[in-house]
């Protein structure tokens, strides 16, 4: 419940922080269409490694970046190997006969047991994870003892080598790229951007201020309601509620004794905060001056023609057919 | 030895992982029966996180606290050596905010819900709220209505019910009269002191009244960022000097005492800690 941390706001003072949200926002979009009309593995390298020159310049850690990426870590390793096992379609590059037979999946059993009871103490659980499942491989390709139950090949081809490298690799630019405006732009500052850039839909009658208002009041009181929630666990826990043990009914228990008292509080405290907004003469839709003001500078400029003309190589280059 | 906090150091942690000191080098004993102490301090003095050290719902950083037999330390409990929930059963905490607590459908089901966890029968735990629910001051018919529409003076009343439900040996009480009118909060404190007296069982209060410390509390403790500055008699508490210094103000009755001493020079046999007491005094100068 502690670690949650919304947003990802670092302080810093780059060029990418210098920049106005609206600016950020709208690159941030071409930039990423741009990568998804991107369609040979070269090109989409060429990307990432312009992406890293960005992070560099701009002094942003690339750890913080690679931790961006971690929630997406199961997704990545899926594709990856979805498309290396099952795209056929090229040259053959790496064959291998696995041949199950009694010492070998023996060896292999011990090899997961070993896993189970380590996996705890190390830090990079996937990567461990990964590297135990590869040396399974491994030796059933290399060694069998005993009888041979049955075999399977695993077969890798050249296009799928190159479609899961460009997937993923578009996958890490794209995600790079929003953590990259979340970690560089306040959350007010970011919702002053969404709603200046979603004003074109006032058009059809979208209420946009209102939107932003209801962004930025739910992440200004995230922190607040986890405090709240804090507090309900204690309440509970002072009359017997264990949250850390007990079966499945008691769980589901445990569960209503914290989300009505924090239901009843949300309610509560979004009646307060309307009455004291009301109170300070708030009227939804009426235009209202702002305490920051969103400025343009040169360097906004600068970083909108460097999108444009990423998104229009791009679609020159689509177009001839790279 | 009903609780004892030994070297208690315990300090919140803020989003950037920089401490915040909340309890600083307490050492303190406080009795199985028999004691009725009320914590005062001023707002963020660790008034609360010393009283939730007390059932083991905080752990202390360093140090420890030893409860009814059980010594709670942080190793102790990462590493599970301790059951936490016989604690809460024995030292019950009401909290100061019943909004925290209340959340089933009727009164009564929310009062049998502590008993309930700790392994009471329903029909005995039913029993005891019809009984409870008389001696925080509503009636019966309160048992079949939803918590959330009553009064905060009724929902204070539920959830101190709650707490009783759970025959605590030691009671502790984290503001258990702020939001009640004057009238409730007499009738509530003549609840715990009657508790007190005929059950005998040791009651932690926290308060900013310094009219119940005074007329109620036979130990005060006073708390000021982090520090436990003083532990003892309440009376001596106030006839010391610069007590503004500590945000305390004299007691009415004491106040009244004082200034009929000064400026009529009148002395008192003794000072009066009831208006009753105070009374039988002046009437016999009266006569």
């Amino acid at each position: 419940m502690k670690n949650i941390v919304i947003g990802r706001f670092i302080p810093g003072s780059s060029f990418l922080y210098k920049m106005d949200p609206r600016t950020k926002i709208i690159v941030l979009i071409l930039l990423m269409v741009s990568a998804f009309l991107v369609r040979s593995l070269s090109l989409i390298a060429f990307g990432l490694m312009l992406l890293m020159v960005v992070l560099i310049v701009g002094r942003i850690s690339v750890k913080r970046v690679l931790l961006g990426l971690r929630p997406l870590m199961f997704l990545l390793i899926f594709t990856f190997s979805f498309q290396i096992f099952f795209n056929t379609a090229g040259e053959l590059v790496f064959t291998t006969t696995l041949a199950y037979s009694p010492g070998g999946l023996g060896v292999v059993v011990l090899l997961w047991f070993f896993w189970w009871f380590t996996r705890r103490r190390i830090p990079f659980k996937l990567l461990y994870f990964l590297v135990v499942l590869i040396a399974s491989g491994t030796l059933l390709s290399l060694f069998s003892y005993g009888p041979i139950f049955t075999t399977s090949t695993i077969e890798v081809y050249s296009q799928g080598l190159e479609m899961a490298l460009f997937i993923m690799l578009r996958l890490v630019i794209i995600v790079t790229l929003s953590t990259i405006l979340t970690l560089t732009t306040k959350p007010t500052d970011l919702n002053l951007g969404l709603e200046a850039v979603l004003k074109p839909f006032k058009l059809i009658r979208v209420n946009t201020e209102e939107m932003a208002m209801i962004i930025s009041i739910s992440l200004r009181y995230i922190p607040t309601l986890l405090d709240e929630a804090n507090k309900i666990i204690l309440a509970q826990a002072s009359r017997g509620v264990d949250f850390s043990e007990g079966k499945l009914k008691e769980k589901l228990m445990q569960i209503v004794s914290l989300l009505v008292p924090m239901f009843i509080i949300s309610f509560k405290r979004s009646d307060e905060l309307a009455s004291a907004m009301e109170a300070r003469s708030f009227v939804p839709g009426r235009p209202r001056t702002r305490l920051h003001q969103l400025t343009w500078r040169p360097m906004d400029t600068v970083a909108l023609c460097f999108g444009l003309i990423i998104l229009s190589t791009v679609i020159v280059l689509r177009v001839i057919g790279w | 030895m009903g609780i004892k906090f030994e070297q208690v150091n315990y300090a919140y942690r803020g989003p950037d992982g920089q401490k915040y000191l909340a309890l600083a080098n307490i050492n303190l004993p406080i009795g199985e029966t028999g004691e009725f102490i009320t914590l005062i301090g001023e707002t963020g003095s660790g008034k609360t996180t010393l009283v939730q050290h007390m059932n083991a719902l905080l752990v202390p950083d360093t140090g420890s606290v030893t409860v009814l037999g059980v010594k709670v330390t942080k190793e102790a409990v990462a590493k599970k050596r301790i059951k936490l929930n016989p604690i809460r059963k024995k030292v019950g905490l009401v909290f100061q905010f019943p909004e925290y607590q209340l959340f089933e459908e009727t009164v009564l089901k929310d009062i049998i819900f502590g008993p309930k966890n700790f392994g009471v029968p329903e029909a005995e735990a039913k029993a005891l709220a019809h009984e409870l629910i008389k001696v925080v001051g509503l009636d019966e018919s309160y048992l079949s209505r939803s918590p959330f529409n009553l009064s905060g003076g009724e929902k204070k009343r539920v959830s101190i019910a709650g707490i009783l439900a759970m025959e605590p040996d030691i009671l502790i009480l984290d503001e258990p009269t702020s939001g009640l009118d004057p009238m409730g909060r007499d009738e509530l404190l003549t609840v715990f002191n009657r508790i007190h007296t005929t059950l005998n069982k040791t009651i932690i209060l926290i308060t900013h009244d310094m009219n119940t410390v005074y007329r109620y509390a036979k130990r005060a403790l006073v708390m000021r960022s982090g520090y436990l500055v003083y532990d003892g008699d309440p009376q001596a508490l106030f006839s010391r000097k610069n007590i503004e210094n500590w945000n305390l103000e004299t007691p009415d009755l004491l106040a009244l005492q004082q200034l009929i001493s000064s400026e009529l020079g009148f002395k008192f046999p003794h000072t009066a800690k009831t208006e009753e007491d105070l009374l039988t005094m002046l009437e016999a100068v009266i006569a």
